[in-house]
């Protein structure tokens, strides 16, 4: 008793552009944020406290009180990986068909190392107590 | 909240949806997981051949809906927990916790950005081809999801409804 459906897919489902840009964004996505995170490239930053928006990286001040620079990485995330997902639609399939489709789990696999070393400052306080 | 409900309620309502989607999210790739992991190779007998029996592929819309609106509701939410409640916990010097909050936020990104690729190997399961990265990042969005879970249900035992 098969468990996976075997109807055919629809149509911008099984297009080969929709492959490229799918396989692309998902294997570049991971790679992308620890980037954007590692050289602090938020495209926004919000301060909560007030209410305020701000483009680029913007540190928390006594005005604006603490910032949150989480959505601005992800939005830069997104873009980034669109962008090569849009670029990886254009190039021949051949090139693109050599892609390993196993770097789509692997990656988000390898970039948990690197996100729990970004936030060394907490282990530290927490190992101060 | 112009007199209709106060503030309190306000983000509590917006915390209890976000479970409900959270929970349904949760069953969701769980089955899907299941069905991948340890597909049934014979009719259903038991609850837990079952629970892998489901038409797994008729779920990868549904999850990645579900992911999405998950995520932007708890991105809203994370405005008033920014303010409301990491400062009192780094006052109290639950740094773990609190730390625990920012690897969630991370793993929430690195799990929305394999939503076109997962939704790509879902719609088309009759492909051979993509079987093992299929089985793969189901997995991997299913530990992901479980995570979120358990790291947002610590959080709101920590400072959640009632605080």
């Amino acid at each position: 008793m098969s468990t996976i459906a075997t109807q055919p897919a629809s149509a911008p489902a099984s297009s080969r552009r929709f492959k490229a840009f799918a396989t692309t964004f998902s294997i570049s996505g991971p790679v992308v944020y620890c980037l954007t995170v590692y050289f602090n490239v938020a495209l926004f930053t919000y301060w909560p406290a007030d209410g305020r928006f701000a483009w680029g990286s913007g540190a928390a001040n006594t005005t604006d009180g603490p910032n949150m620079l989480w959505y601005g990485w992800t939005i830069t995330t997104v873009l980034i990986a669109s962008a090569l997902g849009l670029v990886a639609t254009i190039v021949p399939e051949r090139i693109t068909k050599k892609i390993p489709l196993w770097l789509v789990w692997l990656l988000p696999i390898l970039a948990i190392p690197y996100v729990v070393y970004a936030l060394m400052f907490w282990w530290t306080l927490a190992a101060r107590g | 909240m112009g007199g209709i409900i106060s503030t309190y309620t306000f983000w509590t309502l917006w915390l209890f949806v976000h479970l409900i989607l959270a929970l349904g999210l949760l069953g969701a790739i769980t089955h899907q997981a299941m069905a991948v992991a340890l597909p049934a190779r014979k009719p259903a007998a038991g609850i837990v051949t079952r629970f892998r029996s489901v038409p797994a592929a008729g779920y990868a819309t549904a999850v990645c809906v579900l992911y999405v609106l998950t995520f932007f509701l708890g991105s809203f939410i994370y405005t008033h927990y920014r303010i409301a409640v990491r400062i009192p916990l780094e006052v109290g010097h639950y740094y773990k916790t609190g730390g625990f909050f920012d690897f969630k936020e991370h793993v929430s990104t690195l799990g929305l950005v394999l939503l076109p690729a997962y939704w790509f190997f879902w719609k088309n399961a009759q492909q051979p081809e993509y079987d093992n990265a299929r089985k793969g990042v189901t997995i991997v969005l299913a530990v992901t999801v479980w995570f979120l879970f358990i790291v947002g249900h610590v959080l709101n035992n920590t400072r959640g409804f009632g605080s």
